[in-house]
């Protein structure tokens, strides 16, 4: 399908990124997403603010500082009390306040299975605009939230997960992406994307495809929830995470010493992952201290953008 | 063999259906029916983690995934014997559910991460006793239960004092290993050719 598009289109349907970007004047372009999806809590009040938070990434993984939002509500009004409905908006409203960003309206339906989300507009100068396509041989990656949510919240529905890193993983997922976009800001960044369903290795991958560049990742230094990889050794593995590898396989290489799990967590979906960074090499070192004291504990420079070989990822 | 039918059930239930039957019926061998890749790949680690040799199959829309247990397989059984003979045998005492003195968060975290840890010793651990305050490892709600259970079940025999269950008042609530009292732990003490005690 072909998409009419204008000159004042900086990123669009032809390229898929994070958002939108449409250019308003030579100083000002606006960002646009939208993202929602169903519970993935059972606390409401928490499901509002995972999917603000989540909603509010993409814009700052473009680079931008994300202004207004409105909601998107898919409600079981008659099994359902409205009260749910009514915390689940309070989460998304607190996670807005937190970010600065104002609530501006939004539409509702009634539907079988209960979604909530949110389109949030941003803004960003056009010339600092941070897409996924713009590796260069000799940046460093950097990862700013640990892996393993996908993993952990199957082993929360499988029951075997206690009660503790049932909140550590709710607290993770709600964090904004915003302290991080805005210690970012003033790095030499040439990419940027975040962690979501397709697992690390996915959305490196879409960061490679056409960047003419290769990616080696240290697989010891990404950060992952430790009980995800002992998780992922007893099959607790969402299906999400053998269709990112299914998918990849051709592009990533895993030398021998990733084991298995290891290899599974990589590919694990993420909700409202973190910031995928890729910055000038002689930066990287000074960007995750930056991050950590920024209060962005689990920072870590997890990978380096090679010449060759050309959109391959090399795990070791 | 054991056959589970796991078809129309998505993950983690193919897995939780199979944790269910090895608790209860502790087959040697078992074969699992789902319907997608996914879980075939999920039981499939299940498991392996369980000890168990696997073999995946497909059959039409059905995804196959056969478990069996170690010495069930002659040659893999002659191997397992051979270097038991120049193995040591390590016992673990645990008197605390914390590890060090300091910080009671981290001592616990430190703890749970150090039994977690402890099948790096392979064959060589022998025994895991818990007394005192340890004991409150092996109670429902125990961070590490499931792991200390998968040790149980991989052959290692963990010792529980009684006394100390008893003086807690834990003793309805302990969910893994054998409880047990002084003598046993003396004996098990000597026997060991290592004792590591935290």
């Amino acid at each position: 399908m072909v998409f009419p598009t204008d000159a004042n289109v900086l990123v669009g349907l032809d390229r898929a990124d994070d958002a939108g970007v449409y250019k308003i004047s030579d100083d000002l372009a606006l960002i646009q997403t939208v993202d929602f999806f169903t519970p993935i809590v059972d606390d409401p009040y928490w499901f509002g603010q995972i999917a603000a938070s989540n909603a509010l990434s993409d814009v700052y993984a473009m680079g931008g500082v994300p202004k207004t939002a409105m909601n998107l509500v898919a409600f079981p009004v008659k099994e359902m009390d409205i009260a749910i409905l009514r915390r689940i908006i309070q989460g998304g409203v607190d996670k807005l306040t937190e970010a600065g960003v104002v609530l501006i309206g939004g539409h509702s339906v009634e539907d079988k299975e209960l979604k909530y989300g949110l389109s949030v507009t941003g803004f960003v100068h056009p010339l600092h605009v941070l897409t996924k396509k713009n590796l260069q041989t000799g940046d460093r990656l950097v990862l700013t939230k640990p892996l393993g949510t996908g993993i952990v919240n199957t082993a929360i529905k499988a029951g075997m997960a206690p009660a503790g890193l049932v909140d550590k993983v709710t607290a993770l997922m709600a964090g904004l992406n915003r302290t991080a976009a805005e210690v970012m800001a003033s790095f030499d960044v040439h990419a940027c994307t975040d962690v979501t369903g397709f697992g690390l290795l996915g959305h490196l991958a879409e960061m490679v495809c056409g960047s003419g560049k290769g990616v080696r990742v240290f697989s010891r230094s990404v950060p992952i929830i430790p009980e995800a990889l002992e998780y992922a050794s007893m099959g607790l593995i969402p299906a999400g995470a053998y269709k990112n590898k299914e998918f990849r396989d051709s592009m990533v290489h895993f030398e021998a010493g990733v084991d298995r799990s290891r290899q599974d967590v990589l590919f694990d979906p993420q909700t409202s992952g973190g910031l995928l960074i890729g910055v000038i090499g002689a930066q990287a070192a000074d960007l995750v201290k930056t991050l950590w004291e920024a209060r962005i504990d689990e920072a870590a420079e997890i990978g380096e953008v090679l010449a060759e070989p050309e959109e391959k990822i090399w795990v070791d | 063999m054991k056959e589970i039918d796991a078809r129309g059930l998505a993950c983690p239930a193919p897995v939780l259906h199979t944790k269910a039957t090895l608790q209860e019926e502790k087959p040697a061998a078992v074969k699992v029916i789902v319907d997608n890749a996914a879980s075939q790949q999920n039981v499939q680690r299940f498991l392996e983690s369980q000890g168990f040799h696997t073999t995946l199959g497909q059959q039409g829309a059905d995804y196959t995934v056969i478990g069996t247990c170690g010495p069930e397989v002659g040659e893999q059984a002659q191997k397992s014997v051979a270097p038991e003979a120049d193995s040591k045998k390590i016992m673990v005492m645990c008197a605390t559910d914390r590890m060090g003195f300091g910080d009671d968060e981290l001592g616990l975290k430190l703890m749970v991460n150090f039994l977690r840890t402890l099948k790096e010793m392979g064959p060589d651990l022998w025994r895991l006793v818990f007394v005192n305050n340890g004991v409150k490892l092996t109670i429902d709600g125990s961070e590490v239960l499931e792991d200390l259970k998968a040790y149980e079940k991989a052959g290692l025999k963990i010792l529980v004092c009684g006394t100390c269950l008893n003086h807690f008042k834990l003793l309805e609530r302990k969910q893994v290993g054998e409880t047990t009292n002084m003598l046993d732990i003396v004996t098990a003490a000597q026997l060991a050719d290592k004792v590591i005690s935290l």
